[in-house]
């Protein structure tokens, strides 16, 4: 059923216009049918608008009824008023599911409203998207239907991250910026008020999709519990991490909720306690959502085996911070054979630190691939399972040169490699895009790139508990 | 008694929770380690419970009405003789206002405490709970959870993730904690919660540690 919608064949866009508001931006009914014409959705699209004749070059219909052609997807973009009745319209000409963006439902208080949509739908066999949201993005197949303004990037990046989220405003948010540092997702879809369908639903349904290898969900309430927790342990099975941030942790936020998407929030403690059990990562900063995703998507297969890390530098103050933050999120720092330490020694001045962390110093000017040299020692230790690469105050060209290298070590190396570049990207105009575009594990700050370690490492004791308990 | 049997009378006559006692006889049905107690009803089979436990015990009124005993001065410790067993009978029979079954307990001595308890989620359904006992659980809020049903792993992380998780290890003198016994009594409860829906709650606290060994000398389930 979720086919009908997430790979629709035809779409119609009920109330489907042209023109722009007052304030300069397009119409709602002009943005859906927009984004879906310009990014190139290959099957038919029926624009619906009696005021119409014509839109975007295609026939304009009066009313769904009239289309002749089989539509699987309807996309009722109406104010919630006129909603009922283009469902009713829907469910006559045999749509088999409706997304319905309107506000002004159950999370404003009008369940009366909602509950006569939702029956509409289930008497003609509809299934209901929404109502207050902004739609969903299958960028694979150019199928964009969301009326959010993240959809002027176009086209999409590619990826394999499914975004699923209740607010359709910060989903958006959430993705651009995501895109800006360099990130794609295959999937987007923002869920509202889920009348009908819910996060759960769509979870479960891309689970098997394998152009989705990682989820990142920003919940309000998780709704069909039963479903949600069977979906979350088939991604487990699947190896198909599940990033969460969800919101609701104060009284007041799930307050919010309540209003927002007629969601229970549900106790902040136990939600932590499903988390730990389903082995869902949860964030508890939003704007980590997405780049924790990313780690996840980028590194793939190569899970750190244990929480050993090491760490190269060339700067002795940011070997203090990382070895704190190390601390703070439980990661060890194990210190170097002689062997080891003897064969850095011969790049590395005297008054550097061959031990871990390993600090280049300065002179790391003199040598050409003496990041890659020490990295690529520290990753064949058994005694380490993953290496952190810190960059401080770098411009061009050495950026260049060290994106090179670590984007090199990153991509050949069997154990995870995450870069923490703390300098400002600014200066280093081609090393740090170099970075993005060789989907290199990168972080702001060594924080950044601990806590990422931390989490692959959480996920992956996760996934080995769980064949233990299979194989028992 | 059977569980079924147990819940079954005491939902018959309409009581809100169960006894200490028979709280305790459901719980240890299902893993939950227990004091040895036996109720009685006259000073004299008080004084016979007591010396087949052994001195010292723990003398406590009981039923299924009577919850907060503490606070109403409804428990004894530390009775160390047969003549101080009449005595606790007699008092304890007055505060409690006439006539109530009497629970003669062994007496659990450990200076560490910890406790089990399951709470149903509106939304998740059967919340199994551990943290330390006494009065922490409540004012530090220092409590790990499971939704049933868990692995008997996820039980295992649940003792290490109260931040006073280093008091289960072997510390100032005391040897570690049996921690089989108390991922036993945590996924017991898990059972429990998921094969009776009539338990409502389940607090078990204090669990007193005796020489590695949990043992719950106090537990109260509640019927809804």
């Amino acid at each position: 059923m979720l086919d009908a919608m997430l790979h629709a064949r035809s779409v119609a866009v009920i109330g489907a216009s042209k023109g722009t508001t007052e304030t300069g931006g397009a119409k709602l009914g002009a943005a859906a049918l927009n984004y879906l014409v310009d990014h190139g959705f290959e099957g038919p699209i029926f624009p619906v608008n009696p005021r119409y004749e014509e839109l975007a070059g295609r026939r304009c219909y009066a009313n769904v009824r009239d289309i002749e052609d089989e539509v699987d997807l309807a996309l009722i973009v109406l104010r919630a008023g006129a909603c009922v009745e283009a469902m009713e319209d829907c469910a006559a000409k045999g749509v088999k599911v409706a997304v319905v963006f309107a506000a002004g439902f159950a999370e404003a208080g009008d369940s009366a409203l909602q509950d006569r949509l939702l029956a509409a739908a289930k008497a003609g066999g509809v299934r209901l998207a929404g109502p207050n949201t902004n739609g969903f993005i299958n960028a694979v197949d150019n199928l964009v239907c969301c009326t959010s303004s993240v959809s002027d990037i176009n086209p999409f990046p590619g990826g394999d991250i499914a975004f699923i989220g209740q607010s359709g405003a910060l989903g958006g948010s959430m993705l651009g910026c995501a895109m800006e540092e360099g990130s794609g997702f295959s999937y987007s879809v923002t869920t509202g008020n889920e009348a009908d369908l819910g996060a759960a639903d769509y979870l479960d349904y891309l689970i098997d999709d394998d152009r989705v290898r990682v989820f990142a969900l920003l919940l309000e309430g998780v709704g069909d519990v039963p479903k949600f927790l069977a979906a979350a342990s088939k991604a487990a099975r699947m190896r198909k991490p599940i990033v969460v941030y969800k919101v609701g942790l104060s009284d007041i936020g799930a307050e919010a909720c309540v209003s927002h998407t007629s969601a229970l929030a549900g106790s902040d403690r136990v939600f932590d306690a499903v988390c730990r059990q389903y082995g869902l990562i949860r964030v508890d900063d939003l704007a980590e959502l997405l780049p924790t995703a990313t780690v996840f998507s980028w590194v793939g297969d190569k899970l750190p085996r244990g929480n050993r890390v090491g760490i190269v530098t060339a700067s002795g103050g940011i070997s203090g911070v990382a070895a704190d933050e190390c601390h703070r999120w439980g990661l060890e720092i194990p210190e170097l054979d002689a062997g080891t330490k003897a064969k850095i020694r011969e790049f590395v001045p005297s008054y550097g630190s061959v031990r871990n962390p390993v600090d280049l110093t300065q002179q790391v000017r003199s040598f050409a691939s003496a990041y890659q040299d020490a990295a690529r020692m520290l990753l064949d230790l058994d005694t380490i399972d993953g290496v952190i690469l810190l960059a401080t105050m770098v411009g061009e060209p050495r950026a260049s040169i060290y994106g090179k290298e670590f984007s090199t070590v990153a991509r050949e190396a069997s154990k995870p490699v995450i870069v923490g570049w703390a300098g400002p990207p600014g200066l280093a105009s081609k090393g740090f895009p170099m970075l993005q575009a060789t989907r290199t594990p990168t972080f702001r700050s060594a924080r950044g790139a601990v806590k990422a370690m931390r989490r692959l490492y959480d996920y992956r004791t996760f996934l080995d508990r769980l064949a233990r308990e299979a194989a028992e | 008694m059977n569980p079924e049997g147990i819940i079954k009378e005491a939902l018959e006559r309409k009581q809100k929770a169960l006894s200490e006692f028979d709280s305790k006889r459901l719980l240890s049905l299902y893993g939950v380690p227990v004091t040895k107690e036996e109720l009685v009803r006259t000073p004299g089979d008080a004084v016979k419970a007591a010396r087949a436990l052994g001195y010292p015990v723990v003398m406590k009124a009981c039923g299924p009405e009577i919850t907060h005993k503490t606070e109403q001065g409804l428990v004894e410790i530390a009775i160390g003789d047969d003549e101080a067993v009449a005595r606790a009978f007699g008092e304890l029979t007055a505060r409690a206002g006439g006539t109530t079954d009497i629970l003669v307990q062994e007496m659990i001595a450990g200076r560490r405490e910890v406790a089990f308890g399951m709470t149903r989620d509106p939304l998740y359904g059967p919340c199994v709970t551990f943290g330390l006992g006494g009065i922490f659980t409540e004012i530090l809020g220092d409590v790990a959870c499971r939704i049933a049903p868990f692995a008997r792993a996820d039980a295992d992380a649940m003792l290490d993730e109260i931040k006073g998780a280093a008091i289960l290890g072997a510390v100032r003198g005391m040897g570690a904690v049996d921690r089989a016994a108390l991922c036993d009594a945590l996924t017991g409860l898990a059972r429990l919660a998921l094969e009776h829906h009539e338990v409502k709650e389940i607090d078990v606290n204090p669990v007193i540690i005796a020489e590695g060994r949990p043992v719950a000398v106090d537990a109260l389930v509640v019927l809804g």
